[in-house]
């Protein structure tokens, strides 16, 4: 089925004095998706989910979300997770998820119930009545996780969600996106653990300082880098393969010291589109004797690392 | 508006809860409680003090032991007077005998005005004895009996033998270890201190000084009279000798004169009253009454009031949004409800529980005076008749909402800022300073609440509140009234409006606070 987008943004910028936090970016979101929005550190995720939810106001360009102008008209219906994390500390752990419930319209009945639903299926009935100060940080943030998402919101924008988490909570944080996906409810979130947007994202944008390097979905982006076969064999790989679907055929310097001093490694980057059997069938046809051959699918990671990183790195060292 | 307020119950909610919110709503009550009782257990327990008097001239002794007693006689009076006060009959007796009535009325009229002739008085028409016939009629069934207060002086016998022609030295000598507190007395089986030694020497009436003549006894500092004691601070004991000695020595002056004691002591006891008269009061009603006194000076009390829950209040607030602003649950809250909202359901829910803190404290104070029927309560009964009576609470619930709006926009603006409270602490001090102001003149202005300094005062906004609730029981001029308070409710509107437009800049700022220039700035931003 074919609905208006949730979200809409259009040619939005917004600068902090001399500095570009965000240049130029548009991008739509489809009902019902989960939606990875990732970049390296201080690539302006946060200031772009921030002039989402209207509490900062773009310089320049248009943001339609959940069909208004202004996400403040709409804001019961949005679910949002800041990146840094804190809840009142003196509150009792429902009571602060039935608050935050409230504010977003609930009732105060409802909210009350929906928060120790929420807590018994999440796994966090023990705490309902504790008070936040004795929780530890990585329970602290699913119940924030919790109190943001509430009340059902159509729109859910979660900053970072995994940071901080151990695996076994990642997961739960992981199946709970996957629920609220199931039930119809779109969801954003923002990370730089490519894993996640690997295992749930439908469509992902990639931005790095403020600007829009990828929007696309899963296959799109690994579409963007090559595949790559690495072989190692005991001679000369002659005759090279040669075909149209063949980028290029690199020697690597061997890694370990190889049983067998001739050995020797290299590297073939592939069209998207070729078939790794190719090489294969070369070797076999030249009478090559392989002793390894490795095919891999590029990770997301590294169609991250590919994108930004050189920016990534610069930033780092910085 | 229900996001506002949603967000003003859970600040009142919480604020509720913490320690700091029941300390001070208890502290008021306790402090209360604590001052008369602790006064109650203090006058109870001064023990009694001994004192020794060696009379070498023999003509003054009898006076100062005179004076000890008529002291001791005017405590009894005093408590007489309260303890009349206290357990009189709310609705006089229609057979009341004679004219007991007025008799009690006059006495309690006649200690206020002068306490030396009323002692006098009473002494010569009989004690106690005769003022407790007076009284019977008009106390009430149940009353208790009276219980007169103990003596707090009393004549002690030497310790050691001091002979006829001993000099003041030799007798100070000698009971140096008893004056220094090293021996103690030993008095019906138990020891005390000797508190005092009075020394009349000899050959004291060279000491008198006389208005115009030589003064032979200036040059030597112990010269009249020795007072011996070892507590500096207890004057009563000191000043009753002085007083009874001079009295003695004035009485012997007139009959060396040739007057007659009798005549002086008349003409002493002649008195023209001064009426202390309001020109405000309608006719028949210009006396000015305790009541009226009260009045005059309750609005300090509300002042003070006000300034300590105010501050109490934008304390809190301040903190609170530091507090929302470091664990940056200021975001959610923005991203369901506008800065405005959350400003103003802050401002609700503290100020609700600042109006709170005051009802208790009120409250405690008014079971306090219902509750505790003892000597002093009997003003404090008053007070609270003339708080009832006057328009003083409707000013102070006007004055204080006022004052709470302007500063706690101020605070919130600040705190907003300031992601610490130590941050926060360089941009309160201007401000402590300002609000120190009206704490340091409330007492000036209370004596003259119409003057330039009150008037010029009232006019700056920041000081308004204090200022006017301060000048509310002198019915300062209508113009003051009125152009006073559109100036405050314009500048409430206009803080409120600028700290709006800090506090959505401010909370989602981080690092430093900001410099002057860039509040300037932030004041200018059109959002």
């Amino acid at each position: 089925m074919q609905q208006a987008p949730v979200l809409e943004l259009k040619e939005v910028s917004k600068r902090y004095g001399s500095f570009t936090a965000v240049n130029n970016i548009s991008f739509t979101i489809p009902a019902g998706s989960i939606y990875g929005f990732l970049g390296p550190n201080g690539a302006g995720k946060t200031t772009t989910i921030r002039m989402i939810l209207d509490i900062l106001k773009p310089d320049s360009g248009s943001i339609r979300i959940l069909g208004e102008s202004c996400a403040l008209n709409v804001r019961h219906r949005i679910g949002y997770l800041p990146e840094e994390k804190g809840l009142y500390k003196k509150m009792r752990v429902w009571a602060i998820i039935a608050y935050f419930a409230t504010l977003k319209g609930m009732s105060r009945k409802a909210a009350r119930a929906q928060a120790f639903e929420l807590l018994e299926r999440y796994g966090l009935k023990d705490y309902a009545e504790s008070k936040v100060e004795s929780l530890s940080k990585g329970m602290g943030q699913k119940v924030q996780v919790l109190s943001a998402v509430a009340h059902r919101p159509e729109l859910v924008i979660l900053d970072e969600p995994f940071s901080g988490l151990d695996p076994v909570n990642q997961e739960v944080l992981e199946q709970l996106i996957k629920d609220m996906a199931e039930a119809g409810q779109t969801v954003i979130f923002s990370t730089h653990i490519m894993q996640h947007a690997e295992r749930l994202c439908d469509r992902m944008l990639l931005i790095t300082k403020g600007q829009k390097v990828f929007d696309g979905t899963l296959d799109d982006a690994h579409a963007l880098i090559p595949r790559r076969v690495v072989l190692e064999c005991q001679s000369a790989l002659s005759p090279a393969p040669a075909s149209a679907d063949i980028l290029s055929v690199t020697e690597l310097p061997l890694q370990r010291p190889a049983l067998n001093e001739a050995t020797r490694r290299w590297e073939i980057l592939l069209n998207e589109q070729a078939d790794p059997q190719m090489i294969l069938q070369h070797c076999f046809e030249q009478r090559i004797a392989l002793s390894r051959f490795d095919y891999t699918q590029p990770s997301l990671h590294d169609v991250f690392v590919h994108l930004v990183g050189s920016d990534a790195r610069e930033h780092a060292l910085r | 508006m229900k996001m506002i307020l949603l967000i003003a119950l859970r600040e009142y909610g919480e604020n509720v809860k913490t320690k700091g919110f029941w300390a001070g709503i208890l502290l008021f009550p306790l402090i209360l409680i604590g001052v008369f009782f602790f006064q109650t257990l203090l006058a109870e327990s001064t023990p009694s003090r001994y004192y020794l008097l060696v009379d070498q001239s023999g003509r003054y002794g009898s006076a100062v032991d005179a004076a000890i007693r008529q002291e001791h006689q005017r405590r009894i009076l005093q408590a007489f007077v309260s303890y009349v006060l206290e357990n009189r009959r709310d609705q006089p007796l229609t057979q009341m005998p004679g004219q007991a009535n007025e008799q009690i009325d006059q006495l309690i009229d006649d200690v206020g005005v002068d306490e030396v002739a009323a002692v006098d008085q009473w002494l010569e028409s009989g004690g106690i004895d005769f003022l407790l016939t007076l009284a019977a009629p008009v106390l009430r069934e149940n009353a208790p009996p009276f219980d007169p207060p103990r003596e707090q002086f009393l004549q002690a016998e030497s310790p050691v033998d001091i002979p006829d022609d001993a000099s003041p030295e030799e007798i100070v000598e000698r009971l140096r270890p008893w004056l220094g507190g090293e021996r103690s007395l030993l008095i019906d089986g138990e020891r005390s201190p000797l508190f005092a030694l009075i020394l009349i020497p000899r050959e004291v009436d060279s000491a008198i000084q006389r208005p115009g003549a030589t003064l032979p006894g200036q040059s030597t500092p112990s010269g009249g009279v020795q007072y011996w004691a070892s507590n500096l601070t207890d004057t009563r004991l000191p000043n009753a000798i002085e007083r009874s000695i001079n009295s003695t020595i004035r009485n012997n002056e007139f009959t060396a004169r040739g007057v007659d004691i009798q005549t002086v002591r008349n003409v002493q006891r002649t008195r023209l009253p001064l009426s202390r008269l309001d020109p405000r009061k309608e006719a028949g009603e210009e006396a000015v009454s305790v009541a009226d006194t009260f009045r005059q000076w309750a609005p300090v009390g509300f002042v003070y009031l006000m300034f300590i829950s105010l501050m109490q209040s934008v304390q809190y607030l301040l903190s609170n949004t530091i507090e929302e602003k470091s664990n940056r649950i200021i975001e959610v809250l923005l991203a369901s409800v506008t800065p405005l909202e959350l400003m103003m359901g802050k401002l609700l829910g503290i100020g609700l529980s600042g109006i709170t803190t005051i009802a208790a404290w009120l409250l405690s104070f008014f079971l306090f005076v219902v509750f505790y029927p003892g000597t002093e309560t009997e003003l404090i009964t008053q007070f609270f008749q003339v708080l009832m009576s006057s328009d003083l609470i409707p000013y102070f619930i006007f004055y204080f909402l006022a004052g709470y709006a302007l500063y706690a926009g101020i605070f919130l603006a600040i705190g907003s800022l300031c992601n610490t409270l130590k941050e926060a602490q360089s941009l309160m001090m201007p401000m402590m300073m300002i609000l120190i102001a009206p704490l340091v003149t409330m007492t000036f202005i209370a004596q003259d609440p119409n003057g330039t300094v009150a008037r010029i005062m009232s006019w700056i906004p920041l000081f308004t509140p204090f200022t006017m609730m301060n000048r509310a029981a002198a019915q300062p001029p209508l113009t003051d009234v009125i152009g006073t308070t559109v100036l405050l409710v314009l500048s409430i509107a206009l803080v409120l409006w600028l700290s709006g437009k800090i506090f959505r800049q401010g909370v989602l700022r981080t690092g430093q606070p900001p410099r002057i220039v860039e509040i300037l700035r932030m004041l200018r931003h059109r959002h």
